[in-house]
């Protein structure tokens, strides 16, 4: 029903008044960073990034057309907070021409897949791969298996998923859109992992 | 379905707008706030295309009414019309919606106009009966008037049909709620004929149908139920199927799926121009054939399909023919008589035009779309049904065929898609998915280039909202395989095409807010790109989108496209200029965008604003774009290699300076046309048909005329003058523009300022240096000063040393000295003694002497001797007494003389210690 919007109104609201203090220039306490969803049609990117920026799951949520855009901050405990610009592609096969715009100059990709589906874990691995070849070198990546919740349909091995992160120097972790697990934990994951200015 | 739609002002919650669509809780306050203007504008736009309609229909009726006459006379009343006609209002869905919609024309104010207008109205009838058919050029066509919205929305039409009714079709309104529901109803034909605007229609239909016709009709909105049903042969004509008793008895009481329904006669004219517009293009296509080789040879070849397939149905075969040949009469025929083009029998294109950029009425939209998509004159019979019959084939036949397996994926795809289209729309229940699954799964098939891509099955999903499932599949034909070609295929190229053209047009148009968008480092593709591929579906409020759809499907282009994303830059720039970095820059514009509920401002600020943007100019900028496009394609599809980069600043400058050229070609390219035509018209003025191709053959854009009239000729001299004049106009502007984009960019531009500000920097650099090395070389001079300030010192130092020793040898030498004084002093003192020891002895002598000398100077002799020895002794004694004397007599000189030697000797051994 509430198919509603792919705009973060409350977020928008709350970061341009962040925004406001923070400027647009990175320092060392307040980053901001470029992340890109990749991954098969249906694996619930949007969801991932509703139900982290707004809080919100959404059984039917609506196909996403190119692109939509959405941003969040999150707090560190050592005090850095990190805005993540969070771009959520189109996952039908044909709309990988667009991605390139999207994932080029990003500094976060995060590649998901369905644990229920071999088929989305074979995609998540084109995508690795094109983003090693195409993608900036120092690109934090991360593999993310969702719909964790669906463990009686799982189809693909949480083990599968660490042996192919880890060949390929990725982040791994399982979510749950649906139930919210480990959704936060996986950005603030990746916040750790991001390369930090130099303090000069 | 309809049912649904119709009860929606009941079951709607506060969250969904009129049409049903989710509304974002951010934009309730203000949905609410324009849903009044809305209303206002509704009634306003209402009443126009009313007025514009009756004008059409009087005209149209001058025109057309000999002709269908004819057609008209061969009929003959069947009985089973009525199970037809009972089944339109099935379109709507449910025959029970019938009634709460008539019930509402019959208490509607324009049923009063009716009674009234109906008295003059009724000596029109036959002019009316006879008009009908030739709206519908193929008699199979029949059910003419609905739509799944018309059970609720036809009133306007009505009203306007209603003018044409006759007397006693006032009295028999009544039964029509009837004739839904109840088979019953089947047997008064005639009165039900009268019952209604419809029923008119089908009267006139009746005439000339056959008795399977209708079975065929019947049967068509039942298949729509049933997905099982959709492998089964659906034209009653093969009545060997055992479905058909089932549609039969069925039909009535399910929901109904409506397959085609044929537009309504008013809207006829629109219908025309706009087909004529789609056999121009198929002309033109047909001429390319072996260059472009697109789908609609597809298209044809199926049309030989179907017909083939209709063979059993001789009945329907005929009628096609017949119809066909009736058309290609009736043009011959136009093209003959009037031996004018296109634009002239359209005079009142413009004021359509005008009409549609205010807006079509909600009740109208969906045959109006259909219309302007042409989809009657895209329709080939039994063709949609066929391609959905190919699914039985393919599941039952080749198994793992290649093409099968890409279809298999696309159907995935599309079950993947279908919940998630407009979730949660009271529409698209079990019924509308089935529709909506159909009618992708079809396309897929029906365009294997393009098969399904995401996007379209939010346009499906809008296409059934407003028209019934088949009509819905060619306007989708339509769409994305004319207005959108290339657009949705695989690569996708068309679309990234537009996007370069896009930005190209955002840099002449916006340029500082383009830099602006640059320095943030954001790209206008990353948003324009989900705004052309969505056609703004989710984009924008609804009712701002089917504005925009209004006008791009009447414009038969994506002219639209390209001029709404332009019109939200220019509303919306102003504020993303203020924006301050990229993640608020985008979240900015796509929240303002979709709060655009301002649906009229911003269809005329894109209408009129950017007239400048012409197909034509697209075409030259696609043109340009298209090679950098593919030549990525072709790399990433060979390699894989390294996406190319943005084109560099310097090339995106040399476009924008070299666009000013291209748009006076374009205003050439525009008068070249009309000069071939005038050649062909005055060589050809005899032979229509050929001159009628030739037309075809040009351009669609430019509206090429050819009239044997010169007065006529002389108006439309005029008319493209003042085009011209207008695009002369537009392009001064947009010189004027780019000058001042070129002065800002000249002010921005300090780099003359910057470079001497670096020159003086430099000299103060330089001179600092040289003021440095100044001091350095002073430092080293101190330096040496001091080195040698440090030897002297050294030196002095030694010297003072020196002559401390020599000092303390001189002290040394002083000491022994005075210790040989002293040692002299001694001896001295010893020598003294010596002396007085020496004197005294010679004193003693020389007593003994003198005493011997008394003695013996009684001898004197030794007196004498004594004498003689006496005077040495003297002299002796003499001396010494004397220098004892000397020494005695002067015992204080002595001692004086003793005394400061003494004191030299005291005082020298008092030095001595020191």
């Amino acid at each position: 029903m509430g198919c509603s919007s792919s705009l973060p109104d409350r977020a928008s609201g709350r970061l341009s008044g962040l925004n406001s203090e923070n400027g647009s220039v990175n320092d060392a306490k307040n980053l901001r960073v470029k992340l890109v969803l990749l991954g098969d049609s249906g694996v619930g990117k949007s969801c991932i990034v509703l139900r982290f920026v707004r809080g919100q799951f959404d059984p039917t949520s609506k196909v996403t057309i190119g692109a939509s855009f959405l941003s969040q901050t999150i707090a560190l405990q050592d005090s850095t907070t990190v805005k993540f610009e969070i771009w959520d592609t189109a996952g039908q096969e044909r709309y990988a021409a667009l991605a390139p715009l999207y994932y080029r100059g990003a500094a976060v990709a995060v590649v998901v897949y369905d644990i229920t589906s071999p088929e989305s874990f074979q995609k998540a691995q084109y995508w690795v791969k094109e983003l090693q070849k195409h993608g900036s070198p120092d690109m934090v990546m991360a593999l993310v298996g969702n719909k964790a919740d669906l463990q009686e349909n799982r189809e693909v091995t949480v083990q599968d998923g660490i042996d192919y992160a880890e060949k390929n120097g990725m982040f791994f972790i399982e979510t749950s859109a649906k139930t919210a697990d480990n959704i936060n934990q996986l950005f603030e994951e990746i916040a750790k992992r991001l390369p930090r200015p130099t303090p000069s | 379905m309809a049912e649904k739609i119709s009860h929606l002002s009941h079951t709607l919650e506060p969250k969904r707008d009129a049409y049903g669509f989710a509304l974002r809780p951010q934009h309730l306050q203000r949905y609410r706030e324009y849903a009044n203007i809305y209303k206002e504008e509704e009634d306003e736009r209402s009443e126009k295309w009313k007025n514009f309609l009756e004008q059409q229909a009087d005209t149209a009726q001058n025109c057309w009414s000999q002709r269908l006459h004819k057609e008209s006379l061969p009929s003959g009343v069947s009985e089973h019309r009525d199970g037809t006609v009972s089944d339109r209002p099935a379109e709507g869905d449910d025959p029970s919606d019938n009634k709460p919609s008539d019930s509402r024309i019959g208490s509607s104010p324009e049923r009063e106009v009716h009674s009234t207008e109906n008295l003059r109205s009724r000596e029109h009838k036959d002019r009316t009966v006879s008009d009908r058919p030739a709206e519908g050029d193929d008699p199979s066509d029949n059910k003419p008037s609905d739509s799944p919205i018309g059970s609720s929305l036809e009133r306007e039409v009505h009203s306007t049909e209603n003018l044409r009714s006759s007397e006693h079709r006032d009295g028999t309104v009544s039964d029509r709620p009837a004739e839904g529901d109840d088979p019953s109803d089947n047997k008064p034909s005639d009165s039900s004929i009268g019952s209604s605007p419809e029923r008119e229609v089908h009267s006139t239909e009746n005439l000339r149908s056959s008795e399977h016709r209708d079975g065929t009709v019947s049967d068509r909105p039942a298949e729509g139920d049933d997905p099982s049903d959709n492998n089964k042969p659906s034209d009653s004509s093969i009545g060997s199927s055992p479905e058909r008793e089932v549609h039969s008895t069925e039909k009535l009481k399910s929901d109904k799926v409506p397959r085609w329904a044929n537009i309504r006669p008013v809207l006829g004219a629109i219908e025309n121009m706009m087909s004529f517009r789609i056999e121009k293009a198929k002309n033109v296509e047909d001429d390319l054939k072996g260059v472009n080789g697109a789908h609609l040879p597809t298209v044809d070849e199926v049309s030989h399909l179907g017909q083939n397939s209709e063979d059993d149905s001789e009945g329907d075969v005929e009628i096609d023919e017949a119809s066909n040949g009736s058309t290609h009469s009736c043009k011959g025929e136009r093209a003959a008589s009037e031996g004018t083009p296109l634009e002239s029998s359209f005079p009142w294109r413009e004021e359509l035009e005008c009409l549609v950029r205010g807006g079509v009425p909600k009740d109208l939209r969906g045959e109006v779309w259909q219309a302007f998509v042409g989809v009657r004159t895209r329709r080939i019979e039994r063709y949609y049904q066929d391609l959905l019959a190919r699914e039985a084939s393919d599941d039952e036949g080749k198994a793992l065929d290649n093409s099968c397996d890409v279809q298999q994926k696309l159907k995935k795809q599309i079950e993947k898609d279908i919940p998630r289209t407009f979730p949660g729309h009271p529409a698209l229940d079990e019924n509308g998915r089935n529709s909506l699954r159909r009618l992708l799964i079809a396309y897929a098939r029906h365009n294997p280039s393009v098969g399904y891509c995401q996007a379209m099955n939010f346009f499906a999903g809008l296409l059934l909202l407003l028209m019934p499932e088949e009509n819905a599949f060619w306007a989708l034909v339509g769409i994305i395989d004319d207005y959108f070609g290339g657009y949705y295929t695989e690569e996708m190229i068309e679309s990234q095409v537009d996007q370069l053209v896009f930005e190209e047009l955002m840099r002449e148009r916006f340029p500082k807010l383009v830099n602006h968008l640059d320095f943030l480092g954001v790209q206008v593709a990353w948003i324009s790109g989900p705004w052309f591929l969505s056609i703004f579906v989710n984009m924008l409020p609804w009712e701002s989108v089917l504005r925009i759809w209004d006008v791009l499907l009447f414009e038969g282009n994506r002219v639209m496209l390209f001029r709404t994303a332009l019109a939200l830059m220019e509303l919306y720039g102003p504020a993303i200029v203020t924006t301050k970095d990229a993640g608020d820059a985008i979240t900015l514009l796509q929240s303002l965008a979709g709060s655009t509920f301002d649906s009229s401002q911003l269809v005329l600020t894109a209408c009129m604003g950017f007239l400048a943007i012409t197909e034509a100019r697209l075409h030259n900028l696609r043109e340009k774009h298209r090679p950098s496009v593919l030549e990525v394609v072709e790399e990433r599809s060979r390699k894989g290699r390294v996406w190319k980069d943005s084109k560099g600043l310097a090339t995106k400058l040399y476009s924008f300076k070299h666009d000013t050229p291209s748009l006076v070609k374009e205003t050439k390219s525009i008068e070249r046309p009309e000069d071939v035509a005038a050649d062909a018209d005055a060589s050809h003025l005899d032979n229509s048909s050929h001159l009628e191709d030739l037309l075809g053959g040009l351009a669609v854009d430019s509206e090429v005329d050819s009239l044997p009239d010169l007065q006529e000729q002389v108006v439309w001299l005029k008319v493209e003058l003042c085009r011209l004049l207008e695009e002369k106009r537009s392009a001064i502007l947009r010189a004027e523009e780019l000058e001042t984009a070129l002065m800002e960019m000249v002010q921005q531009d300090n780099r003359l300022q910057l470079s001497a500000r670096m020159e003086q920097l430099e000299q103060e650099v330089t001179e600092l240096r040289q003021a440095l090395a100044d001091k350095k070389e002073q430092e080293t001079a101190m330096l040496q000063v001091l080195m040698r300030v440090e030897q002297e010192q050294r030196v002095t130092e030694d010297a003072r040393i020196c002559a401390e020793q020599e000092v303390a040898a001189q002290k040394y030498a002083v000491h022994v000295l005075q210790e040989k004084y002293e040692i002299a002093m001694i001896s001295l003192a010893q020598m003294e003694k010596r002396v007085v020891m020496a004197e005294s002895m010679l004193e003693a002598t020389l007593q003994y002497e003198s005493g011997q000398n008394k003695a013996q100077q009684s001898p004197g002799s030794a007196r004498s001797q004594s004498s003689a020895q006496e005077t040495p002794a003297r002299r002796i004694g003499l001396f010494g007494l004397g220098w004892r004397d000397r020494n005695k007599g002067k015992p204080s000189v002595e001692e004086s003389c003793e005394s400061p030697q003494k004191e030299i000797t005291n005082r020298e051994l008092e030095q001595q210690p020191k």
